[in-house]
């Protein structure tokens, strides 16, 4: 038996690349020399940047690795999260970048205290959604799940000195630990009815039952259902699931706003990847879920997105919008989910992968459009705190841009701001053109495509259900954008400012309304919306985005040809495409 | 098979021309582009006409789907493709010929943020362009999504007092409705395992998709076309965006954007859902009854409410409404009387009504209100104007001899004559030409005949009379939405620096309170057409200019209507009115695979 495992090292070598920075980092933040704290969201960016090539990169040989206890393994699923993680949190580097506290209203983040521990704290973050990507061992899940979420604790904390700040991470941390808590006792039933911590293990042994059964659904014991309950209960908080969603508006409200981004994304797709592999688990590879998981993702997909949704129609800060909206997303994500568990081995084989992909599609596309929402919101300044004594001319905001009053008539001064919010914004309801319509379509189709197959009317009425939401959607969204550009400035702020020049109403560099540009935000917009287009509007991006997640929904076959059972007569009927005949 | 590449051209003319305009330095120049980009795109368009094979009956343009596309996304086997058929062809012509005359119209009436209207006006006229020739589904449906983002932003910046609830009432009821077409377009392509309609025709020939299927798919259809159409029950965004949109949004609205849904559901809905397979009858019979009765309650309804209206361009509003419904009852009279007439009533009505609209802008354009009270007798001082306002009137209403008389007849005729509708259908629709030829002439009457009046060019504005609005005045859109201006009467929001008391031109008896509330000033800078003691002009040369081809093309298709029905009827009949004729494959498709 080998004592280092030469495998090991390289399967979770991404991971260890980001810890391994993200000490640097910390190290950085306590140097005396501003010079060095300065470098430290550089560091962090190179970091991301280079795992994101190195996934881009990966070729499917390279991509399959294990180590060999099998608590590790890594194929084109878990590279896809990684590239994923990686490439988003590159904007989230730069949303972040501590420019100066007028420019981001995150006046924690200059460079004189914490930039290094913040970004530290950032990419430990994503190493664990990488880690959760890889695991294939429940106690290897559950801290890379915690990896993930703590520094995001503390990211809230102290991303800003007010007390909603602290406030909403406060509420973040205790909610957090007691979902943590729920979290680890689901494992620990999961793990004393199956006798065995090995994801692997356990969905042979359900897979086995399946067969045992020789029907198509998955019965789970007692136990086991508490178990599942138990851990989708937690997983629903990493997401923002209802009835696990009402934190999100607090904490998204409260932290600064590249945190809000950051909190947006990168738990929740810890959450959707873990929740993958529980379904994957517990449905033995292949097979459909059991029915009563089928049933509960069903209720919370349909209870997520409209409870996201309608909460979204009634908010007055825009913050609190994008939060609810988040919820919506999660929501129409797990309509995907819920395609997944529905279907199984035989005639659906391949709607549960187009399902999963449709799933993975959708994070990569919310990722991407969601960062440019969140950054125009910082360039935009806050109006509420205007004039605080300091004199009108000098006084600078001290957040970025919150409410709807804050953005109104921003989209004319600033018309490329404009136009990059009214993209995300255009993406995120689904119109066409953007990665958002795409991410839609491959959602909704598996669960057609379910719904025809066998007699399946609640998939109807899941597609039929997640259509009425996305027209609710495009209310709150459509809010934003006509806010922005058909609502004119407030009249103190024109009056005080020249009015628009030329009738084209360029980017004149008005006072006090437009925000000093800090260029690695400019950037991050840039890209988002660029992406957002690019894989929206251009036939060949989409196919190949969509071609990565399809590969990389192929979980079932990847990891069941590569693992080597106890007994291998029985295995591959349990690879879907043997069971598919 | 040859690709044409004149058809992609015709889409990518417009919108390269759209980015270059918004680029632009000067506004003057983005207008003056604006024209050329859309004359030129209609070239395109003539060019394509005039190769195209008008003879051959079901001859098509085609344009796209070689196996080594670029343009396409494999994995749902979604391709850029494009065709043009006879019908598709028509309404291509009529898009191209609107919009540079609404672009002209929009010359004076636009006066803030020139190149971004423009710039979204030629967006607008790709998306449109894209609808008609799309030869894929989830194609088709991406053009028609598409044209919600120009029209939103053309209504809600550039509209009146209202816009800004008029454009979210506009692109959310659409929006809302064409969702689940996206679930049915979905739906259609995961079925057909391609999104290419001539594959998908096909398979719904050989009865690919099952009675519960196609009931659901046609609902599915319904729910996004009938909004955009629109019909009885979902009718209600269509008066307000009218009423607020500038007079060229007014015109490609009624004109074009209203014909995206009659045109879905005789290119789509009809055909893939309602005909049984290979067959021209209705599967749902109870359906196209229902569907039926919404339209004569559309005809009726939108008739009467018209004849109430006291803004001239609600009431065209509302009479789109009551067009609209002949319209669709054509199309599901299934017949060739019936979808034929439906078919040409979609471009005569985008004759008559845009014209009509673009009229009633230039009236606007001087006058500053749309008040039928308070206006009266106008062929007294602008007889030029008054000859267009009648010919497109009478035209709209129907009268023999103009464009709107065959269609209309040629639809209740095809409701009387078709096998599924029957005589009540036809009597009712009847009775709904009588109310237009009231509401239309009612309005006619009071606005071009009567003792001359006309509110002042030139108000008091005594009541607004603050410094501080003073100030601002300059900026109309910041007038608009200060506290003061948040008042019933749109007028408040060119007030401006008082420099006359209130003057009316005659006939100061007549004058009503309404009139005076109307008469809260106007832009001192009013119409193009004011004259140095204030009174505004007749139409000026570009106004005559962009007036007088409808003016032509509605006596030229009211005279020889064969011009248009001859040439469509193939194309109907391969479509939906000899279904059943048809072999189980079209002659046209094979070069895609």
């Amino acid at each position: 038996m080998q004592t280092f495992d030469n495998n090991l090292i390289r399967a979770m070598a991404p991971e260890l690349l980001l810890c391994a920075v993200a000490c640097v980092l910390f190290l950085l933040g306590v140097s005396s020399r501003a010079a060095a704290r300065r470098v430290a969201p550089v560091i962090a960016a190179a970091a991301l940047l280079a795992v994101f090539g190195w996934q881009v990169m990966a070729t499917e040989a390279s991509a399959t690795l294990a180590d060999q206890y099998q608590t590790f393994r890594v194929f084109e699923f878990a590279t896809y999260i990684k590239m994923l993680a990686a490439g988003v949190g590159v904007l989230f580097v730069l949303l972040a970048w501590p420019t100066n506290r007028e420019a981001t209203g995150n006046s924690a983040l200059d460079f004189g205290a914490d930039a290094g521990e913040f970004f530290g704290l950032m990419l430990l973050s994503i190493a664990g959604v990488m880690l959760v990507a890889g695991a294939n061992d429940m106690i290897l899940l559950f801290l890379g799940l915690e990896l993930a979420s703590i520094p995001t604790y503390i990211m809230v904390s102290i991303s800003r000195p007010l007390p909603v700040a602290q406030e909403a991470g406060v509420k973040y941390f205790f909610l957090g630990a007691m979902s943590a808590g729920i979290m680890l006792f689901g494992f620990s039933y999961l793990y004393g009815t199956t006798g065995t911590t090995s994801l692997h293990e356990i969905a042979t042994r359900f897979s086995e039952s399946a067969r045992l059964d020789t029907g198509a659904t998955q019965t789970l014991t007692a136990w086991q259902q508490l178990a599942v309950v138990m851990l989708i209960a937690g997983f629903a908080f990493k997401i923002a699931a209802v009835p696990l969603h009402f934190y999100a508006g607090d904490v998204y409200q409260g932290a600064a706003t590249p945190v809000t981004a950051f909190l947006s994304f990168v738990p929740k797709t810890s959450g959707f990847v873990a929740l993958i592999k529980l379904l994957f688990v517990i449905s033995g590879g292949a097979w459909e879920s059991p029915e009563v998981v089928q049933k509960l993702l069903w209720v919370m997909a349909v209870l997520t997105m409209t409870a996201g949704n309608v909460l979204g129609l009634l908010q007055f800060n825009v913050k609190r919008v994008l939060a609810y909206s988040s919820i919506a997303h999660t929501g129409y994500m797990l309509v995907g989910l819920t395609v997944y568990a529905v279907t199984g081995v035989g005639a659906d084989a391949n709607v549960k992968q187009s399902a999963l992909q449709g799933v993975l599609f959708y994070l990569a596309s919310y990722g991407i459009m969601n960062a440019g929402a969140f950054g125009v919101l910082m360039l935009l300044p806050a109006r509420e705190d205007r004039g605080l004594g300091l004199g009108r001319a000098k006084t600078l905001p001290a957040t970025s841009a919150e409410t709807f009053e804050d953005l109104a008539g921003t989209g004319r001064r600033n018309v490329g701001l404009g136009l990059a919010m009214a993209v995300c914004c255009f993406s995120l309801i689904g119109l066409p053109l953007t990665v958002g319509f795409f991410g839609k379509l491959f959602l909704i189709r598996p669960a057609l495509d379910a719904a025809h197959g066998e007699d399946r009317t609640w998939m109807i009425w899941l597609v039929v259900i997640t259509m009425i939401n996305a027209a609710i959607s495009a209310a709150y969204y459509l809010r934003i954008v006509a806010t922005m550009f058909l609502r004119p400035e407030p009249t103190d702020l024109a009056a005080e400012s020249e009015p628009p020049t030329s009738t084209g109403g360029g980017e004149t560099s008005g006072t006090g309304a437009a925000l000093a540009r800090p260029m690695p935000i400019l950037i991050a917009i840039g890209l988002s919306v660029f992406g957002t287009l690019l894989f929206g509007a251009l036939p060949p991006a989409t196919q190949v985005l969509d071609l990565r997640a399809s590969s990389a929904a192929n979980i079932e076959a990847a990891s069941l040809s590569t693992y080597v059972p106890m007994d291998d007569e029985d295995e591959p009927a349990t690879s879907p495409a043997a069971a598919a005949r | 098979m040859s690709d044409n590449f004149l058809l992609p051209l015709l889409l990518i003319v417009p919108i390269v021309g759209a980015m270059v305009c918004a680029l632009l330095p000067d506004a003057k120049v983005a207008r003056l582009w604006a024209l050329v980009v859309s004359i030129a795109t209609a070239v395109v368009a003539g060019v394509l006409a005039y190769q195209f094979d008008w003879r051959a009956g079901d001859g098509r343009i085609l344009y796209g789907g070689g196996i080594d596309s670029l343009l396409q996304v494999s994995t749902i086997n979604f391709g850029f493709t494009l065709a043009a058929d006879a019908v598709s062809l028509w309404l291509v012509l009529l898009t191209v010929l609107l919009m540079p005359l609404a672009v002209a119209a929009s010359f004076d009436s636009i006066r803030e943020r020139q190149k971004e209207y423009y710039a979204w006006m030629l967006a607008l006229l790709t998306a449109m362009l894209g609808v008609f020739v799309a030869r894929d589904l989830l194609l088709f449906y991406i053009f028609f999504e598409l044209t919600l983002i120009p029209m939103f932003f053309i209504i809600g910046i550039w509209g009146g007092s209202q816009r800004r609830e008029a454009a979210g009432k506009f692109f959310l009821f659409t929006f809302a409705g064409s969702v689940f077409t996206l679930a049915g377009v979905v739906y259609i392509g995961l079925r057909c395992d391609t999104f290419d309609l001539d594959m998908i025709m096909r398979s719904v020939r050989e009865g690919v998709f099952s009675d519960s299927e196609r009931f659901w798919l046609f609902l599915a259809f319904l729910a996004g076309f009938a909004v955009k159409i629109p019909l009885f029950p979902v009718h209600t965004w269509l008066p307000l965006a009218h009423t607020e949109a500038p007079t060229a949004g007014s015109v490609i609205l009624a004109g074009v954007l209203l014909k995206l849904g009659t045109y879905g559901l005789y290119k789509l809905a009809i055909p893939i859902g309602l005909l049984a397979p290979g067959s021209n009858r209705p599967a749902f019979p109870t359906l196209l009854h229902v569907l039926g009765v919404l339209c004569l309650i559309g005809i009726i309804y939108g008739a009467l409410v018209a004849w109430v209206q006291q803004d001239i361009k609600k009431l065209v509003a509302y009479s789109s409404v009551s067009h609209l419904g002949f319209c669709v009852l054509g199309l599901i009279a299934l017949n060739d009387a019936g979808v034929g007439g439906s078919v040409l009533y979609m471009i005569n009505h985008g004759l008559s009504t845009g014209a009509l609209f673009l009229v009633i802008g230039m009236i606007y354009d001087r006058y500053h209100t749309r008040d039928i009270d308070a206006l009266s007798g106008l062929a007294r001082s602008m007889p030029v104007m008054a000859f267009f306002f009648i010919l497109f009137t009478l035209s709209s209403i129907g009268l023999p001899g103009l464009n709107g008389f065959v269609s209309e007849f040629l639809t209740i005729f095809g409701a009387f004559t078709s096998d599924h509708l029957g005589i009540g259908y036809g009597v009712i629709a009847a009775t709904g030409i009588v109310l237009g030829a009231i509401y239309m002439l009612h309005m006619t009457a009071r606005v071009i005949w009567g003792p001359l009046k006309t509110p002042a060019v030139h108000g008091h504005g005594d009541s607004h009379h603050d410094p501080e609005r003073l100030k601002r005045g300059a900026n109309a859109d910041l007038a608009a939405d200060a506290p003061a201006a948040q008042q019933p009467d749109a007028m408040t929001r060119h007030d401006a620096p008082a420099v006359k008391p209130p003057t009316v031109s005659a006939v100061p008896a007549a004058e009503g309170p309404t009139l005076s509330a109307a008469l809260h000033g106007t832009q001192s800078d009013a119409g193009q057409g004011a004259s140095p003691d204030h009174t505004p002009g007749d139409l000026n040369g570009r106004e005559i200019a962009v007036l007088m081809p409808l003016a032509i093309l509605v006596i030229v298709l009211g005279v020889f209507p064969n011009l248009v029905l001859k040439t469509i009827e193939p194309s109907i009949q391969q479509q939906i009115t000899q279904a059943d004729q048809q072999p189980a494959e079209p002659r046209t498709v094979a070069a895609a695979d």
